[in-house]
């Protein structure tokens, strides 16, 4: 349109926006092309721009004047830390207009808000046009992974805050209401009633319900037994009078300092009309301590029976739960998970070998699978083996029997301490896993050779091994010989690349996820069938064909990405993807146990919000990238 | 003939207009009209803004008129207009001064009468606005009647009276548009060129509608009847 009114506009409109990123570099043409094509809108100072519940976004909005505050819509209540605010030259909601959904936050004006708008229509044909807002996007977009693991920090610091922290509310410590009896109850009923629901302290209450005195389990002995009392006495006789109250809304910390200050044990938690509310011991203080990483590494290692062990297990989890908390990411959780429970497999070994001889036996215990990939979630079970040498054939069978015993122990110790025996029989106590170097090499050698359906699923979960207990160097060389055999024969990495490419990523073709994969699960994608082990099974191939030792799928794609010319930042792309699905994994998993039921992996895409639904979408791209390498390599 | 037309005031001025431009004024007479009670989210304003060679309504003549729509509460660039009536006799230069609109680009112009109607096209039968919107009115009607012998009998609606009734809190010796602009943080790209203004004002409204549909101002008829009753008010204050 030649019109000199609107000519005049859009330069005005060009001339502001080019004060800002990304337009300052945007190229001319698009730059006119956007001019032309926004309208402008005004917000007054508190109306909403966008909200999750209007639907999808079909607008880009770039901000003329004013300012926008960005809230996530699960924080509403958390003002300060989850908003951001947006000025003059900032655009949003790049992530819900490109994915055509409702936006994951409130956008709602600070104050008297002008700004530009275009049609999502206009949007995707000026991202057609300029290749500079074609990239700051997908830099944004790449961006919101690193938003997303924010946000399940907060998430999780949430849950570990309510149970943990000593900033609780006495409201959320105190479990279970207090027992209470008026003054003038004889002590017999008061001890008979403590006795009969095995509390230990019993509060006395005047007609208001406010607490007058407190009687507890030490008393008896001291106030009754000692002195004599008749039990017939009323009870306001040997209490202690004025017991240390806070109102119910102090938090655990007030509760242990006036512990500490007037050397009690019990405190009372009133409303505001001091009426009686519930009690706060010692002890329930006591469980809201973190547990830490050194206390779980002293009980392990000073653990001198499997009871002590059995704790330690449990604080495994707990920990892990507050190292997800705090943010650290799923390649060091799952490491993290398998090194404390290495730690506690070879406590477990250890104690064992008290009531096992093996001296002379050179031997080794190896993991298999997860665990021999530095990569458990919290939901595993057992996959382990022994190696070991016999110089003289005829004490073979001999020594054999003697692993076999040892390791059943270890194996029953393990199950003990949650690590459920392996349903398949892939453990140590089993004669086929307990075997010489030289019968590994066979079995490796056999597989290799003959690369049927059996023998390539062997090879998913026996070649990612790893030595955890005794002869280190046994497993090295093993690892030697497997390498030698994989690399010089191409017919097996072929067969184990077809392997890796049975299952595809659930990716739609018109919608964003295929979910009806399992007949029994539908809406559901399990993420370590169809997830995780897309990314295990071709760093495995890529690591067998390029000599590369280790077990771990990031070190094997880190690794292999320097010999195959994949770029530092193609492959820490990749990567991010496997991360992002394990840590979908370990928050699923969880819930699941909070709650009381296995942890399996069937996550539903629906239930993720628009964030992680995309980040997921992209790690499954990744995931389609590995395989098209593989497809590519071995001409499958 | 001058004292003639005067002595029966409101005689309408025969003026002999060429087919096409006949044919185009009865084309935009014949425009259903636009009805006034649809809400603002879903109505076409035109905001107008006039440069004229002075401010005396009766002898000065008009200029430039620029003017911005908005549709469906979003200013639209592309329906945007500004035309420039070619002038016999160029304004003096401290006029020009203030609107820039030089002695060539006067007499370069379009002639009045296609200008006039190309105006026309553009607004349709929509309500127009303006800050103190008298003026503006008197000089477009003024020339509509001189080169068109047409009453443009349009709906306008002048900010200077509604706003201070949708802010009465803010409207203190507020009584020109920079000290509205001003409060709102608006920005006039150019001040005195009509678009510019029309642009600016068009903002303005913006605000006012947003304020008028907190307190059941929710249409152009609703502004008409706010703005009637303010005056009414200030005369019998």
């Amino acid at each position: 349109m030649s019109n000199s009114a609107t000519a005049m506009l859009v330069s005005a409109t060009i001339e502001f926006l080019r004060a800002y990123p990304p337009f300052d570099r945007m190229e001319h043409e698009a730059l006119q092309f956007l001019g032309e094509q926004v309208r402008l809108a005004y917000y007054p100072k508190g109306a909403q721009i966008v909200s999750p519940d209007a639907g999808a976004v079909e607008l880009f909005r770039i901000l003329q004047r004013g300012k926008v505050v960005v809230r996530h819509a699960s924080e509403v209540s958390v003002i300060d830390q989850a908003s951001l605010t947006l000025g003059p030259g900032e655009c949003f909601s790049i992530g819900a207009v490109m994915a055509q959904r409702a936006s994951t936050s409130c956008y709602t004006a600070l104050d008297d808000v002008f700004c530009y708008e275009i049609t999502a229509e206009s949007f995707f044909a000026l991202l057609q046009k300029s290749a500079v807002l074609n990239l700051f996007c997908t830099q944004y977009l790449a961006s919101l992974l690193g938003q997303s693991r924010r946000q399940l920090q907060m998430q999780f610091s949430q849950h570990v805050a309510e149970q943990q922290t000593m900033n609780s509310p006495l409201s959320a410590v105190i479990k279970k209401a207090a027992l209470s009896v008026t003054p003038r109850t004889p002590i017999r009923k008061v001890v008979e009633l403590m006795a009969a629901s095995s509390v230990g302290s019993m509060i006395i209450v005047d007609e208001r319900q406010q607490p007058v005195g407190i009687f507890t389990q030490s008393d008896v002995l001291k106030r009754i037994v000692l002195t004599g009392v008749g039990l017939d006495d009323p009870i306001e006789q040997v209490m202690s009078k004025r017991p240390h109250t806070l109102p119910i809304s102090a938090n655990a910390y007030d509760a242990a300092l006036a512990m500490a200050m007037h050397g009690v044990r019990h405190v009372l938690a009133v409303d505001d009309g001091g009426r009686l509310q519930g009690v706060v011991s010692e002890r329930d203080l006591f469980t809201l301590q973190r547990v830490g990483l050194r206390q779980i590494r002293q009980t392990l290692d000073g653990a001198t029976g499997i009871d002590m062990l059995l704790q330690a297990s449990a604080d495994v989890r707990q920990l892990s739960l507050n190292l997800l908390a705090q943010g650290v990411g799923a390649e060091q959780i799952t490491q993290f998970i398998s090194a404390l429970n290495d730690a506690l497999t070879r406590r477990i070994i250890a104690l064992n070998l008290e009531h096992h001889d093996l001296y002379g036996i050179e031997w080794a215990w190896l993991s298999f699978g997860s665990e021999g990939r530095d990569e458990q979630t919290f939901s595993t079970d057992q996959d382990n083996g022994i190696i070991y040498i016999c110089t003289d054939i005829m004490d073979r069978e001999q020594t054999q029997l003697r692993l076999l015993e040892f390791a059943r122990d270890v194996n029953d110790d393990l199950d003990q301490c949650g690590f459920p025996l392996c349903t398949g029989k892939i453990m140590a106590s089993n004669p086929e896993l307990c075997l010489t170097l030289e019968e590994w090499e066979e079995k490796f050698e056999h597989w290799v050779r003959t690369p049927e359906p059996q023998a390539l699923l062997n090879a998913t979960i026996f070649f990612d091994f790893r030595p955890l207990y005794g002869a280190f160097n046994l497993a090295d060389r093993l690892r030697l010989s497997l390498l030698r055999r994989t690399r010089g024969n191409p017919l097996f990495l072929r067969m184990l690349a077809g392997n890796a490419l049975c299952v595809a990523p659930p990716l739609g073709t018109f919608r964003d996820f295929v979910t009806d994969a399992d007949a029994q699960h539908p809406g559901t994608i399990d993420l370590k069938k169809y997830g995780a082990r897309l990314f295990i099974d071709a760093a495995r191939v890529f690591a067998m064909a390029h000599d590369v030792a280790a077990t771990n799928t990031v070190q094997r794609i880190k690794q292999s990405a320097l010999l195959m010319a994949i770029s530092a930042d193609e492959a820490a792309a990749v990567i991010d993807g496997f991360n992002f699905i394990q840590l979908l994994r370990l928050r699923h998993q969880h819930a699941e146990q909070t709650q009381g039921r296995d942890g399996d992996n069937l996550i539903r895409p629906d239930e993720l919000n628009e964030v992680e639904r995309r980040i997921l979408k992209e790690s499954f791209r990744q995931a389609r990238k590995l395989q098209q390498r593989l497809k590519l390599d071995y001409q499958l | 003939m001058h004292w003639f037309s005067r002595l029966f005031g409101g005689a309408r001025r025969v003026v002999e207009l060429p087919p096409a431009q006949r044919d185009a004024l009865a084309h935009w007479q014949q425009l259903p009209a636009t009805d006034l009670n649809a809400a603002h989210q879903r109505c076409r304003y035109v905001v107008v803004d006039v440069e004229t060679s002075g401010l005396n309504m009766r002898t000065d003549r008009l200029i430039s008129i620029g003017a911005v729509a908005l549709v469906d509460g979003r200013i639209d660039f592309a329906d945007a207009f500004q035309i420039i009536l070619r002038q016999d006799q160029v304004s003096p230069d401290a006029n020009i001064l203030i609107h820039g609109i030089g002695g060539s680009a006067q007499s370069e112009g379009i002639d009045p009468a296609t200008a006039l109607l190309s105006f026309l096209g553009y607004i349709g039968k929509a309500p127009l606005v303006a800050y103190h919107a008298f003026f503006d009115r008197a000089m477009i009607e003024k020339a509509m009647r001189q080169y068109l012998g047409v009453e443009l009998g349009q709906t306008w609606i002048d900010l200077a009276w509604v706003l201070p009734s949708l802010f009465p809190d803010l409207s203190d010796a507020r009584t020109n548009l920079d000290d509205w602009l001003a409060l709102f943080a608006i920005e006039n790209i150019l001040r005195h060129n009509a678009v510019s203004d029309a642009y600016a004002t068009a903002k303005l409204l913006q605000v006012a509608i947003a304020a008028g549909n907190q307190r059941a101002v929710v249409s152009p008829a609703a502004f008409v009847r706010l703005e009637k009753a303010r005056r009414w008010m200030s005369q019998h204050r």
